[in-house]
């Protein structure tokens, strides 16, 4: 049933461009630093010895902004689309467990962003290669980089999604995605036990704590909200 | 005992104070159509929305089929099409796309699409962006998503609000194929009798929340036929002279509205007036609007 659900998710998104963002995301982070690096490579490559450890860092730096943007913009939108012509009440009164169309319907989001951190390993390391720091590709710290902050995020995820699925409209869940991706911002400034700073922790490069909190965190706010919706009324 | 379609058992809904649905007991029988009548705001969405297990009832039960809502509500869906209020879509999706998200959910045979298509004449615009459609056509849209699961109940709430003449003539005529073609039983709710009056076999209507009365068509036909209104130079004397006649009537200001109401005693009414030299300015059909209909129910209900 999930697996059903989950196809009529898919189809729901067709020709909306969610499958663009997820390419433009990364690409938007490698993208930066090739801006950053075409204009001062040699002053950046002359700053350690480490030419391969600075450019993942670089990289890493936007990684979780572009990620709890792209959450705030993926489930909000996830949302809207039951939500512009009042289609919540057809899709609930489905055949389907309300708990199942909950999380059929996160499935989606999920799916992209790990698709789109996928895609932040693949450009990160063209743009390396591209950029020939010399040394060994450090395999390791690019996907713990790329691959982690995703993991850290999952609370965030699965608060957006919540928020954004039962709202009355969008304007709550944006809100609260804005202020959420401006403690990202200053994810330097937020104490270690807000989420808003694991991804960040996850992107620096030791990120095992924060991912594992994050996916431990993640799946219990996400079973709160389904508990939540499937006992809800449909308006 | 007879299996009803739909029962409900005390159904209520209340929001913080304000109750919504109070005290409904409906019953709708294999091949009836069912209209559920009502001005706006009486109560008639939420009480579709318990029907399909949106909204959970604050009191009372929910029986289709003979199972519980509150417990069976997958079982029931299954064979439960509905389209509550205005139809909802995916307007960057083609008519097909949009049944195609709703039939792989229902795990329905392909071809499927194609019959309901059919059935709402949709099929030329099958493929067309659902966005570009008419209101009609979004509504025969929902209509076909609702038949996609081939229902035993099919529930359309208010399926002809905001067509044109056209377009309401064409749901009708859908409607009333249903349970001969295709046996299934409708519930159709509406604010407008004449609507109602046009499809249903069987009425329960509904105001502020209570059902005021529920039983055949023939019966609110009845109650909701126009009365004759007729104007003289002097109301009272005119009165008593039609009385003394035997007529049945009352008076309204300056007007006689007249209880009787078949073309010959109009007539022969008119006539006595004039012969017992009284003018006819005069003579007017009122057509009750529904709310006046309700308030002779519930003063019918206390009375009786």
């Amino acid at each position: 049933m999930t697996g059903r659900l989950f196809r009529a998710e898919l189809l729901k998104i067709k020709g909306k461009g969610l499958w663009l963002l997820t390419v433009l995301g990364p690409l938007g982070v490698v993208g930066l630093q090739a801006v950053n690096y075409g204009v001062r490579k040699d002053h950046l490559f002359a700053q350690s010895d480490d030419r391969w450890g600075d450019y993942l860092a670089n990289v890493a730096s936007f990684t979780p902004l572009a990620l709890v943007l792209g959450i705030v913009i993926l489930t909000s939108f996830m949302a809207f689309i039951e939500e512009e012509t009042g289609a919540w009440k057809t899709v609930a009164a489905l055949p389907a467990p309300k708990s199942l169309l909950f999380l059929a319907k996160f499935l989606v989001p999920a799916m992209l962003l790990m698709i789109a951190s996928g895609l932040l390993v693949l450009f990160t390391l063209a743009h390396g290669l591209f950029l020939d720091p010399g040394g060994r590709v450090p395999w390791a710290d690019l996907l713990i980089r790329s691959l982690l902050p995703v993991c850290a995020a999952l609370p965030i995820l699965a608060l957006q999604y919540w928020l954004a699925v039962v709202s009355r409209h969008q304007g709550v869940a944006v809100t609260i995605g804005v202020l959420g991706f401006l403690l990202t911002y200053n994810a330097h400034m937020v104490p270690d036990w807000m989420p808003w700073r694991w991804p960040a922790l996850a992107a620096a490069g030791d990120g095992a704590p924060a991912a594992i909190m994050g996916v431990v965190f993640g799946i219990a706010l996400f079973a709160a909200g389904m508990w939540h919706f499937s006992r809800k009324d449909v308006s | 005992m007879e299996q009803w379609i739909v029962e409900t058992e005390n159904l209520t809904k209340t929001f913080g104070r304000e109750t919504a649905v109070d005290g409904v007991n409906l019953k709708i029988a294999k091949g009836d159509i069912y209209g559920f009548l009502g001005p706006n705001g009486a109560g008639k969405t939420t009480t579709i929305r318990m029907l399909l297990g949106l909204v959970k009832p604050t009191r009372g039960t929910v029986r289709l089929f003979g199972r519980d809502m509150a417990r069976e509500r997958i079982a029931i869906l299954r064979k439960v099409g509905a389209l509550v209020e205005s139809p909802s879509y995916y307007p960057h999706l083609t008519a097909r796309e949009n049944l195609e998200t709703l039939r792989i959910v229902l795990d329905a045979p392909k071809f499927r699409i194609d019959e309901v298509l059919d059935i709402v004449k949709l099929t030329a615009a099958a493929d067309k962006k659902v966005k570009t459609f008419s209101l009609g056509m979004k509504q025969r849209l929902g209509i076909a998503a609702a038949l996609l699961n081939e229902p035993e109940l099919l529930i359309l709430d208010e399926p002809t609000n905001g067509l044109d003449p056209a377009g309401i003539i064409e749901i009708r005529e859908l409607i009333r194929r249903m349970p001969s073609e295709y046996g299934i039983t409708v519930f159709i709710s509406s604010h407008l009798l004449a609507e109602v009056d046009q499809v249903a076999t069987k009425v329960g209507v509904l105001d502020k929340g209570k059902l005021l009365f529920q039983g055949p068509i023939g019966r609110m036909r009845e109650l909701a036929r126009p009365a004759v209104r007729l104007k003289t130079d002097d109301a009272e004397r005119a009165r008593r002279a039609l009385l003394a006649r035997g007529f049945s009537l009352q008076r309204d200001g300056d007007w006689l509205v007249l209880e009787e109401r078949t073309d010959e005693r109009v007539a022969e009414a008119v006539a006595r007036l004039v012969q017992d030299g009284f003018p006819v300015y005069r003579v007017e059909e009122e057509k009750k609007p529904l709310e006046q209909i309700f308030l002779q129910m519930t003063a019918g209900r206390q009375a009786g």
